[in-house]
């Protein structure tokens, strides 16, 4: 397949190198679409820290979330994407944009022909619908659109596929670990192994819901001891982290059994070595693009309880790799059964393990972008090559 | 020249007597030992008898010919004509002795060859091993010839015989590896263990028939139709298993396919039964197919696998359990075409709209999305021409190139039957074996169990 993309060059564009699950996936990507022959190269739009707290708001009210967006942030974003758009060399045969901050570059498309894929990594089944029809006739313009799970398409004019996000079973945060790495890494952070331990390993945004987490715990905690683990990061695309970490710690600061860990960038094998450490990996998110923390935990064969939101469907197949939930009662009810019954918990994780291994590494997501490039020049519903 | 006859007539006729004399009892010794030789071949019943009867019977004359001008030479008494007289006497003995050299070396090959065109099969050696050691023989009796008749013109052989002996050295040094193959070879023409034509595997993997075997390597087509060389020797001191004898070719090879897929999604969503059987009604075959089919890859570890996208829906998010049993019990492989699959998904949901009613609304989130399946066809290296090709392959092959002949050519592409059963009733005239296949129920299995089921029926067969 890649040989029949011969001579093309893909160019990918977002807004950041470093953190988040975009970059993750672009830093593996483009390296292994390389190596298979195919020119596949990587851009970066430019903006102020103002440009990001407009495109952070962006991105929750498209997740759902209540934002205040005014006339001023529509004009930034306008401003900035003008700015990009005189900046940015745009050379590739197939120009595919990630996530709403480089949208409005396809307004050079009538200009510079070639062919113009959307990536959306977001939640958009039910967004904000002043966001959404704001960026919706930038959206239609593309030659197709691709989206992590069935919920987030609308009926639009293009096509648009599924593509899921996916995991490098290589790489730091999912290599098997030995034991003395776990062990190091829990006696730095001072977590005893005294109990079992929940985690949660995510941003610190609202999206995350990490109040929601520490409720559900305490739930847990009247029945069953046990310790939480909250362990995130923050990206240069995201600025919300500082508001939401300080909140965070005072929730969690009377609980001598809450972890709250601000894990710098780059430190892939500590959160490894976290997850590898844990009874249960829990992701209580109120919107998700797709939830690849969830992935990494089920590809550790790790007993998983998330909220059905987002992409975290499509890998927790409830009651078959995982548990299902939709809010703090029924996290810390489905917490509960796993911790009671860890033959139960187990067998979750072990088909956990499986689902991921057959449709959600990144040898799949290689074959998808192959498939989708391809199929930009063939319309029909079968290809033979 | 009139005078000088007359004076030497005498001279003239002894050495034509002489040569004539040789001539006449040349033919009568050919006649006495043919008929002593055929006594004995009479006696011995030796089938190479005739062989040297047939070979010598016209040299034989010529030797004595050749004898005859020799004694006619030494006897002959002529005054010389010229200075060079002296030389040419020698000159002419030389010419006889070369003469009869190369006969006899000439004789030596063509009997040598025969012998060995009768004996060499006998032992089952290989065409190309009977070609080797013939030429081998012929190589070295011209050698042998060219250097006696040096010899016998005086030319000094020492250096020749010190430059074929290096060159021998040099031959055995590059060719000792070979060695091991040539008389493995020997052996596997003797004891016939393997054949060209029978099917063999190595303990390394490579499997295919044999299509040759030469003095040192045996080449075996594989299943993709690239020939793999093995080296004789590798045959004997490996552990091999031989399927045989080559079974019926097909009239046309089965080429095996892959396939892949790429979800798209269509946008549009259902939040309760009415809305979801508006939808199913109209949208393309290609989304029924996409329902009813890709948890079959996607979900193919698990057992039980989870039922049809339909049936997971309805039960999941309208939470209809009967209505979910009925679609998740629509037997998929009744039907032939995707359009009767959709009007029975379709008149399942109609009925029970109608008896019982389920106009609830999912959760905001849980609706269904309609999505199809855009399939990506490539080929694959394995090709087989008969059954046992036809399993080996099988057995290699990826579970998608399995799910592409078994499910989505059948469905998808319209066929009707399974791509194997096809290619075994019409190009392989086995229309039990192809029938039996056909009726296997392809949804009832995982994917690998699926391989086995397969594997299993057409041992069966060939066995």
């Amino acid at each position: 397949m890649a040989a029949r993309l011969s001579g093309k060059v893909i160019q990918n564009i977002n807004s950041t190198f470093v953190g988040g699950g975009v970059a993750e996936i672009l830093s593996r990507m483009v390296p292994l679409l390389g190596q298979l022959g195919v020119d596949a190269r990587w851009n970066v739009i430019k903006g102020s820290d103002e440009f990001f707290q407009v495109t952070k708001k962006f991105h929750n009210a498209l997740h759902g979330r209540q934002e205040r967006i005014g006339p001023k942030d529509f004009t930034l974003f306008l401003d900035t994407t003008q700015k990009n758009i005189g900046e940015i060399e745009l050379y590739g045969d197939i120009i595919f944009v990630h996530d709403p901050q480089p949208s409005g570059l396809i307004t050079r498309k009538k200009e510079l022909g070639k062919k113009w894929v959307w990536r959306c990594h977001i939640d958009v089944s039910h967004p904000n619908e002043e966001v959404w029809n704001f960026l919706q006739p930038f959206v239609v313009q593309y030659d197709a659109a691709v989206f992590s799970a069935p919920g987030f398409s609308h009926e639009l004019p293009i096509r648009q596929f599924l593509i899921s996000p996916s995991i490098d079973p290589l790489t730091d945060k999912n290599r098997e670990l030995p034991q003395a790495t776990i062990d190091s890494v829990l006696e730095k952070y001072g977590i005893p192994k005294d109990k079992p331990i929940i985690t949660q390993v995510s941003r610190f945004d609202y999206l995350k819901d990490p109040v929601g987490v520490i409720q559900a715990f305490e739930l847990v905690r009247r029945s069953i001891d046990c310790r939480l683990i909250f362990a995130g990061g923050t990206a240069t695309d995201d600025p919300e982290s500082d508001k939401v970490l300080p909140g965070v710690r005072e929730r969690a600061a009377n609980s001598p059994d809450i972890h709250i860990l601000l894990i710098p960038p780059g430190s892939d094998i500590e959160i490894n070595a976290l997850q590898r450490a844990s009874t249960i990996i829990v992701q209580k998110s109120l919107g998700e693009g797709f939830g690849l923390t969830v992935s990494e935990a089920l590809w550790k064969a790790k007993p998983v309880v998330a909220s059905a939101v987002g992409g975290i469907p499509l890998q927790v197949k409830n009651k078959f790799t995982g548990l299902l939930s939709h809010g703090v009662p029924g996290t810390a009810y489905a917490l509960r059964q796993l911790l009671t019954n860890p033959e139960y918990a187990r067998w979750l994780g072990e088909n956990g393990r499986e689902h991921i291994r057959y449709n959600f590494l990144i040898t799949r997501h290689l074959r998808d972008y192959l498939l989708l490039f391809l199929s930009l020049d063939h319309p029909g519903d079968v290809i033979y090559l | 020249m009139i005078h000088w006859l007359t004076d030497n007539w005498l001279k003239i006729a002894m050495p034509v007597l002489a040569f004539l004399t040789c001539f006449v009892v040349g033919l009568w010794v050919r006649r006495v030992v043919e008929r002593a030789f055929e006594r004995w071949r009479a006696r011995t019943r030796w089938e190479g008898s005739h062989l040297i009867v047939k070979t010598t019977r016209r040299p034989f004359l010529y030797w004595f010919l050749l004898l005859g001008a020799l004694i006619a030479i030494e006897v002959s008494a002529l005054p010389p004509i010229s200075a060079l007289a002296p030389k040419a006497e020698s000159i002419g003995v030389n010419i006889i002795g070369s003469l009869f050299v190369l006969s006899l070396g000439w004789l030596v090959i063509i009997l040598g060859e025969q012998l060995l065109r009768l004996y060499l099969p006998k032992v089952k050696a290989t065409q190309s091993t009977t070609a080797l050691v013939v030429n081998a023989i012929r190589v070295i009796i011209i050698v042998v010839g060219v250097l006696m008749v040096l010899q016998i013109w005086g030319v000094p052989t020492s250096p020749i015989l010190i430059l074929i002996a290096v060159l021998v050295l040099a031959a055995a040094v590059a060719l000792r590896d070979a060695a091991p193959n040539l008389f493995a070879g020997f052996q596997l023409g003797a004891t016939q263990q393997i054949k060209v034509g029978d099917y063999i595997k190595l303990e390394t993997g490579e499997e295919g028939h044999v299509t040759e075997i030469s003095w040192n390597n045996t080449h075996i087509r594989v299943l993709d139709e690239s020939t793999v060389i093995v080296p004789n020797s590798r045959l004997l001191q490996r552990t091999v298993i031989n399927y045989g004898h080559p079974l019926k070719k097909a009239k046309e090879p089965f080429h095996f396919y892959s396939r892949t897929h790429l979800t798209e999604l269509t946008g549009l969503k259902a939040k309760n039964l009415r809305e979801f059987v508006d939808i199913l009604k109209k949208v393309p075959d290609t989304v029924i197919y996409h329902h009813t089919h890709h948890f079959l890859e996607q979900h193919h570890y698990l057992t039980p696998e989870p039922s049809n996208d339909f049936a997971v829906w309805v039960s999941d998010a309208l939470g209809d359990e009967v209505l979910s049993e009925g679609l998740a019990s629509v037997d998929t492989f009744a039907f032939s075409d995707l359009e009767a699959l959709r009007e029975r998904l379709v008149g399942i949901i109609e009925e029970h709209l109608s008896k019982r009613g389920n106009f609830r609304e999912v959760m905001p989130g849980r609706e269904f999305h309609f999505a199809k399946s855009v399939s990506v066809i490539l080929p694959t290296p394995y090709v087989a021409h008969d059954l046992r090709e036809f399993i080996e392959a099988l057995r290699k092959i990826s579970l998608s190139s399995l799910y592409f002949h078994i499910f989505e050519s059948r469905l998808r592409l319209g066929k009707g039957l399974n791509d194997f059963s096809i290619w075994i009733k019409d190009s392989l005239g086995e229309t039990e074996l192809g029938e039996e296949i056909a009726r296997l129920d392809p949804y009832t299995y995982t994917l690998e169990g699926l391989r086995s089921a397969l594997i299993q029926v057409i041992e069966k067969r060939i066995k």
